[in-house]
């Protein structure tokens, strides 16, 4: 029966991986993963980083979410944006966030950008690129801003401008039109969003609104939907259907009750003691 | 997915949540069984709905069960929607390179009672949404329902309703789903489940 | 292909098998029988893979045959599908799976309830009023759509099960010589004739 509970082994598990072959070979449609066909970007400012990402997550030609959340959390001073393969981005900068949080506490420091960068190549490098995961890392450190984007296969590049995800292209022709070293705060915020919305409105993967995060070495600000330049219109009318208009074979109904305990302090004499 | 078909959607109201699924169980066109539920109760106010391959279904239904169990005898608690939707994520994520076949939605009141909806992907990538959740074969379908139906604060007769209709017109539209449906209604003092009356061709 | 039939009634489920054995195009053999009887209540039909069928069911009646005797208690036609069902499950992601259908054709003595469960090769398993597994099932299932209730006598059953029979042989290209079926009620496993 000890066989019969679940394994803690740890790492992947590939238990299902022949009998999936075998029903892929006799045709079987396999559900598509959650992908976001994203614009990321991210970019150096006078002090510090802004990342800048769109919030739609795709399976296939349909829009899974219309309003997600690809900037992650890394470390107090370091996020980190997510294309690709959307549960290989979340758990692939969950986990690393995870490790870093030790790092932090075994040595006492804040963790370095570099660090950060480093495992995430290596986990990356080590799955040989079946984690679809492409990132832009961004954050201060003791040493200043730092900005890397991470391939799948687990390459990094080192740059002050970055772009990544199937908007890339579009945002990039953006930051190569305009952007030069020393960028104030609001200049870097308006460059980033005016990147992403090149993704938005020219990348069919990506869309909706605009998040960006600024980091510098004192704070992190985030700004979840920064822009919103995709707002649904009003519905006119009310598609309410009046009660009764479904036809019921059975209901069963079951009543949840607050089950609350008050216990009573029996009040008794005191004990006689003369 | 495509196997045995099947369709869930979950929507949120005013202090309340509902999740629907088809009942069809199919092997390709032919129809075995037509009183076969996607939906699990994981705890008083919180439900899985997993539609995709019978097998898989079966097979993390129970796998849920004992989880959320150890999970409530080693805590001493219950388990809260948003945690077990964690739970969900990395049980799939763990199989990233041989995937269940399933795309659960998960549906439930958290312990203030707030609404609390979520899909995930086959790997278990998390999808929370402030309004609706659309998984399994009809998944396009339901898509278009709820983006048409679905309005904001519906009182949990309204979301009912709202939530059949959307249900019961997709699946007129997917050959793999259908014959019967069930509804779960879970407000904060009441679990209400309705077998609908619905075609069946 | 080898066709598994069962049908429940008010106390009682109907099963049936083909009785052919086949190598390749050649019929070896009739009267093979493709069940086994798990306990004293609960019958186990089989199809599929050849040689893997008899491995699996006799493996399951074993099993099932040894709580029996371990417990002192037979365990209910619900858990016996739920055991096999996990068994085919767990060898699924083995190198070498079964390639097994399953109909477990039960009677819950202490509920005093008929019960049929349909498992298929991929170990999904369904509580159904009527099932059906190969070619066979295309014919018959239309049939029991239309004539089967729930509240049917033994005889009704055997006239039901029957008219299946007669249905698969007046319509299926490949013949069907002989069917063997069997009854589980409340007095346990019998033959019976069609």
């Amino acid at each position: 029966m000890t066989s019969r509970l679940p394994q803690t082994k740890g790492g992947f598990n590939f238990d299902n991986y022949v009998r999936n072959a075998a029903l892929e070979g006799r045709g079987l449609a396999v559900p598509k993963a959650t992908k976001t066909g994203t614009t990321i970007v991210g970019l150096i400012y006078k002090d510090g980083i802004v990342l800048g990402a769109d919030t739609r997550a795709t399976s296939g030609p349909i829009v899974a979410d219309k309003n997600c959340e690809k900037i992650h959390y890394l470390a107090p001073n370091m996020y980190c944006c997510g294309a690709g393969t959307a549960a290989d981005t979340e758990m692939t900068t969950s986990l690393i966030s995870s490790q870093l949080e030790l790092h932090r506490l075994s040595t006492g420091r804040q963790a370095r950008v570099d660090t950060a960068m480093t495992l995430l190549k290596q986990m990356l490098f080590k799955h040989q690129g079946h984690i679809g995961a492409a990132l832009v890392l961004g954050g201060v450190d003791i040493k200043g801003p730092h900005l890397y984007t991470i391939a799948p296969h687990g390459s990094t590049d080192k740059l002050p401008y970055v772009t990544m995800g199937s908007g890339s292209l579009a945002a990039m022709s953006v930051f190569e039109s305009r952007y030069k070293p020393g960028l104030s705060r609001e200049e870097g915020i308006e460059l980033v969003k005016d990147a992403i919305e090149a993704g938005i409105f020219n990348d069919l993967g990506s869309g909706s609104n605009v998040d960006v995060t600024v980091i510098t070495s004192e704070r992190v600000e985030t700004l979840r939907n920064y822009a919103r330049p995709n707002e649904r219109g009003i519905k006119e009318a009310s598609y309410k259907y009046p009660p009764g208009t479904t036809k019921v074979l059975k209901t069963s109904i079951r009543d949840l009750m607050d089950i609350s305990e008050t216990v009573k302090v029996a009040t008794t004499e005191a004990m006689d003691i003369s | 997915m495509a196997y045995n078909g099947g369709a869930v959607v979950a929507m949120t109201g005013k202090n309340c949540v509902a999740i629907a699924c088809d009942k069809r169980l199919g092997v390709q066109a032919m129809t075995v069984s037509m009183e076969f539920k996607k939906t699990f109760q994981i705890a008083p106010k919180l439900f899985i709905g997993l539609p995709g391959l019978a097998t898989d279904v079966q097979t993390l239904a129970e796998k849920f069960r004992f989880k959320a169990n150890m999970y409530k005898l080693k805590e001493e608690r219950e388990l809260e929607p948003r945690t077990f939707a964690h739970l969900v994520s990395s049980t799939l994520y763990e199989r990233r390179f041989s995937p269940w076949y399933v795309e659960p939605v998960i549906a439930g009141l958290d312990k203030e009672n707030r609404p609390f909806i979520a899909s995930a992907d086959l790997i278990g990538c998390l999808d929370f949404a402030e309004d609706f959740s659309v998984s399994g074969t009809t998944s396009n379908q339901l898509f278009g329902m709820c983006e048409s139906l679905w309005e904001p604060d519906l009182e949990p007769e309204e979301l009912f309703e709202t939530i059949s209709q959307a249900l019961m017109n997709a699946v007129d539209r997917d050959c793999l789903s259908g014959w019967g449906a069930e509804v779960i209604v879970i407000t904060p003092d009441k679990v209400i489940t309705r077998t609908l009356k619905s075609r069946q061709d | 292909m080898d066709t598994l039939v069962g049908i429940t009634g008010k106390d009682f489920v109907i099963t049936a098998f083909d009785s052919k054995a086949v190598a390749s195009i050649t019929l070896m053999k009739t009267g093979e029988d493709k069940s086994r009887e798990l306990n004293s209540h609960a019958l186990m039909l089989f199809s599929g893979e050849p040689g893997d069928g008899v491995h699996f069911s006799e493996y399951i009646e074993r099993n099932i045959k040894l709580y029996g005797i371990r417990h002192g208690i037979e365990l209910s036609p619900k858990a016996v599908a739920s055991f096999a069902r996990r068994e085919l499950a767990d060898s699924l992601r083995s190198r070498k799976p079964y390639a097994v259908n399953l109909l477990i054709a039960g009677y819950d003595v202490k509920t005093d309830k008929p019960s049929l469960y349909w498992i298929d090769h991929l170990a999904s398993s369904v509580d159904v009023p009527f099932a059906a597994h190969g070619y066979g099932g295309y014919y018959c299932l239309s049939v029991l759509d239309r004539y089967h209730r729930q509240d049917i006598t033994e005889e009704e059953g055997i006239k039901l099960m029957q008219k299946c029979i007669q249905e698969i042989r007046s319509r299926m290209i490949m013949s069907m010589p002989d069917f063997i079926a069997k009854i589980v009620n409340k007095d346990g496993i019998r033959l019976v004739q069609l």
